[in-house]
């Protein structure tokens, strides 16, 4: 059963990003001849896909769904408490892979992921009466949930490729706002991607009482939609509301602009490294984060 | 697994947190039961119930008048609530002057360590999260889901049965006493949080004490995922599909919440050999969690192919000795132990959990009250009588429901069992392995936490 989901049909997104930035780090360190990522960051890369899947194989089970990368997710294949054991049990392979590293501060480093994850899907259970929190608590919960694994992953190998603090903060930055703009386009896609493109049910965030940023935006011109983002859209027709209302303002724009300007940022940081294929790369691939469609 | 409701400190506790009366009984007669305390212990169990009261009162504030309230708890006769009656058994189970050699093993245990054994810290159970969790289990109440059982388990078990095996790294990290060499790089870096994890408090260091605590965290967690439902086979008795969703939910929640905070609690002890070997004796708990088919209420299915004490043996190590003797042995490495003491301490909690574990699973054997009572059909004295008289003997007793429920006989088979030599070979088993966990504590000098070893473990032998 664990086994399930490494089956390469994913993107392999975060390992991708943590891979290019261990050679970025690797060759602004000063090994220009050899920017080749280290056996270490190599797992590094590994266990960020591991922590992903085994907090996938759990939210599925937290958020009923029944399909996954296209096709069925565990949960629903074996009972849900098998697949929440399976969870763990990936969860503890990947902390076992990860103390093999042998390196303490990289140990801490993840294990604050795991925490910010757990902590994330505790602030998704509330919403802010506050609009203007809101905003904010959202933000809070996508860092927590998507980016911290992105930016822990990424200042984890630029330690081990014996960066100084500064290069650490540059790639802890980058996959901070890289997560955040990854996040952001999410959101968006649940409003307009279609479900065979992104191998999970779209429109899902509502359904399951979630405003994103979408929603918050569209509220600002319909204040109609907070008294439904209190009660997470529970009565019948306020998903089909909420969703015309988005589709009516220009709030997928709004959060269009938002994601632009955490990828400008994230660019920006990575500029501070030396100039390498890999650092191109990492430019690139916000672009390619801005513009995906699933 | 560690059965031992009702110290006498308990009975300190405000009004609404004291056990209903059904429950309660047991709790008094122990009382008696155990030797009158000095006035230092005295003081020492007052302020602990004090503290642990505290603990309670604010976190589990949302439950209590539901508990107190709670239509299941009155309700012996329901089918649903199994498990929670065999452990209410087992407590009844223990004639009090037997009963009190386990109470009294365990109350001395507890002085030795000198603090009380509540490791459940209250930044955990204060927190945010947890008290969130404990606002929606409210909704949950009047359905069957497992959760409850255990968030039960804490209010009224108080944080006894939960945390034997903090108590028991607790042990073996004084009985070991201080460490030999630090490691090189240990050294390098003593500023900070490395400077408190040496220092020693009654003769266990900070970082031990952490350790203990992290243990218990990672048990209760697998107990909670151990108790998520699988909704296809939830049936109108158990409560709405919904309200079981629900229940699973909080239960990934909160289970998530314990392993992450365990999870941070190892990565700053700052020892990478600790967190392997501690991640190990989780991946070993799920492992062991996918050997036996269990329906929603945690009631084990019989295997598909024959079981031999030997997959026993297995399983239960597994599923409980696996953590406890890594716990030990961690404590160990924290200590900077050499191997081989790290190797006694591994052995000693591998033997004196499996020990217990048969202790446990004798119990339903040497009662008489009910003859009815249901048993597991995979504890050790069913695997024996299996392997003396052959799978059929068992399998007769049982008729098939459906697809995911059987009704067993209980009372036929009991009185098969004991007529056979299981019940025997069982018991030989388990004073067994108790005299090889105290072979293994021979290894340390003569102090009061060695004694407090041995006597927990000689505890577990008598029936």
């Amino acid at each position: 059963m664990s086994h399930y989901y490494f089956d390469g049909q994913g993107k392999a997104f975060r390992p991708m990003v943590v891979l290019l930035m261990s050679r970025a780090c690797n060759f602004h360190h000063g090994a220009a001849e050899n920017s080749l990522a280290l056996p270490s960051q190599r797992r590094i890369s590994m266990i960020a896909e591991m922590i992903h899947t085994a907090s996938l194989v759990h939210d599925d089970v937290i958020d009923e769904a029944d399909t996954r990368r296209g096709k069925a997710c565990v949960s629903y294949l074996h009972g849900q408490r098998k697949a929440i054991l399976t969870g763990d049990y990936i969860l503890t392979v990947s902390s076992m892979a990860l103390a093999a590293i042998g390196n303490k501060d990289v140990v801490i480093l993840l294990s604050q992921v795991i925490e910010d994850l757990v902590r994330g899907e505790f602030m998704q259970l509330g919403t802010k009466e506050d609009e203007d929190e809101r905003f904010a608590h959202y933000l809070k919960k996508t860092f927590k949930k998507t980016a911290s694994l992105l930016a822990h992953s990424c200042r984890a190998v630029a330690v081990l490729s014996g960066s100084s603090k500064d290069v650490q903060e540059v790639a802890y930055q980058y996959g901070k706002n890289l997560g955040i703009a990854f996040q952001l386009v999410d959101d968006m896609l649940d409003f307009m991607s279609t479900e065979e493109l992104m191998g999970k049910p779209t429109a899902a965030d509502l359904k399951l009482g979630l405003a994103t940023a979408p929603v918050l935006f569209a509220a600002e011109k319909y204040p109609e939609l907070n008294a439904m983002i209190m009660r997470r859209f529970s009565e019948p027709g306020d998903v089909e509301l909420a969703r015309e209302a988005v589709t009516k303002t220009d709030s997928l724009q709004q959060a269009r602009i938002l994601a632009e300007q955490y990828c400008r940022e994230a660019v920006r940081q990575i500029q501070q490294l030396a100039p390498s294929p890999e650092r191109e790369a990492l430019v690139t691939l916000t672009q390619k984060v801005l513009n995906r469609k699933k | 697994m560690f059965s031992t409701r009702g110290l006498p400190s308990r009975t300190a506790l405000p009004s609404f947190l004291r056990l209903p009366d059904v429950l309660a009984t047991n709790t008094v007669r122990t009382t008696t039961s155990l030797p009158r305390r000095s006035v230092t212990d005295h003081l020492l169990a007052n302020s602990r119930s004090r503290f642990n009261a505290h603990q309670r009162t604010a976190s589990h504030f949302a439950f209590r008048d539901h508990f107190n309230s709670n239509p299941l708890l009155g309700c012996k006769k329901d089918s649903g609530l199994i498990m929670n009656r065999l452990q209410r058994r087992v407590v009844s189970m223990w004639p009090s002057g037997r009963k009190s050699d386990w109470q009294k093993a365990l109350s001395d245990a507890e002085k030795v360590v000198g603090y009380p054994t509540s490791f459940m810290s209250l930044r955990y159970l204060l927190s945010d999260e947890l008290s969130n969790v404990a606002m929606h289990l409210r909704k949950l109440v009047g359905t069957k889901h497992p959760i409850l059982k255990t968030a039960r388990g804490f209010v009224y078990d108080g944080n006894n049965s939960m945390q034997t095996r903090g108590l028991l790294v607790l042990l073996v990290s004084k009985a070991a006493g201080p460490g030999g060499e630090w490691e090189e790089e240990e050294e390098e870096e003593g500023e900070g949080e490395d400077s408190n994890g040496r220092t020693m408090v009654s003769g266990i260091y900070r970082s031990q004490r952490s350790l203990a605590e992290i243990t218990e965290m990672i048990h209760t967690a697998y107990l909670m995922h151990r108790g998520v439902v699988n909704l296809e086979e939830v049936t109108s008795a158990d409560g709405t599909v919904g309200d079981m969703s629900f229940g699973n939910k909080m239960a990934v929640l909160s289970g998530d919440f314990l392993l992450a905070n365990a999870c941070t609690g190892l990565a700053q002890l700052r020892n990478t050999k600790v967190v392997e070997i501690v991640s190990s004796a989780i991946a070993d708990m799920m492992e062991g969690s996918f050997l036996l088919e269990q329906d929603n209420q945690g009631v084990t299915f019989l295997p598909d192919k024959d079981w031999t004490i030997k997959d026993w043996t297995n399983h239960s190590f597994l599923c409980s000795g696996s953590l406890i003797a890594k716990s030990c042995q961690a404590a160990m490495m924290l200590a900077g132990h050499r191997l081989d003491i790290q190797k006694k301490a591994y052995n000693y909690g591998k033997h004196m959990a499996l020990a217990h574990r048969l202790h446990a699973d004798l119990l339903p054997f040497s009662d008489s009250s009910d003859p009815n009572m249901p048993f597991a059909l995979t504890s050790a004295p069913m695997v024996l009588h299996m392997e003396h008289a052959g799978r059929a003997a068992v399998t007769d007793k049982i008729t098939q429901v459906s697809d995911k429920a059987m009704k067993v006989d209980y009372k036929q088979l009991r009185l098969e069992v004991l007529k056979g030599p299981a019940v025997h070979a069982a018991k030989e088993l388990c004073y067994d392995h108790s005299q090889k966990a105290l072979a293994a504590v021979t290894v340390f000098q003569e102090s009061e936490a060695k004694s407090a070893l041995e006597n927990m473990t000689r505890a577990v032998t008598r029936f």
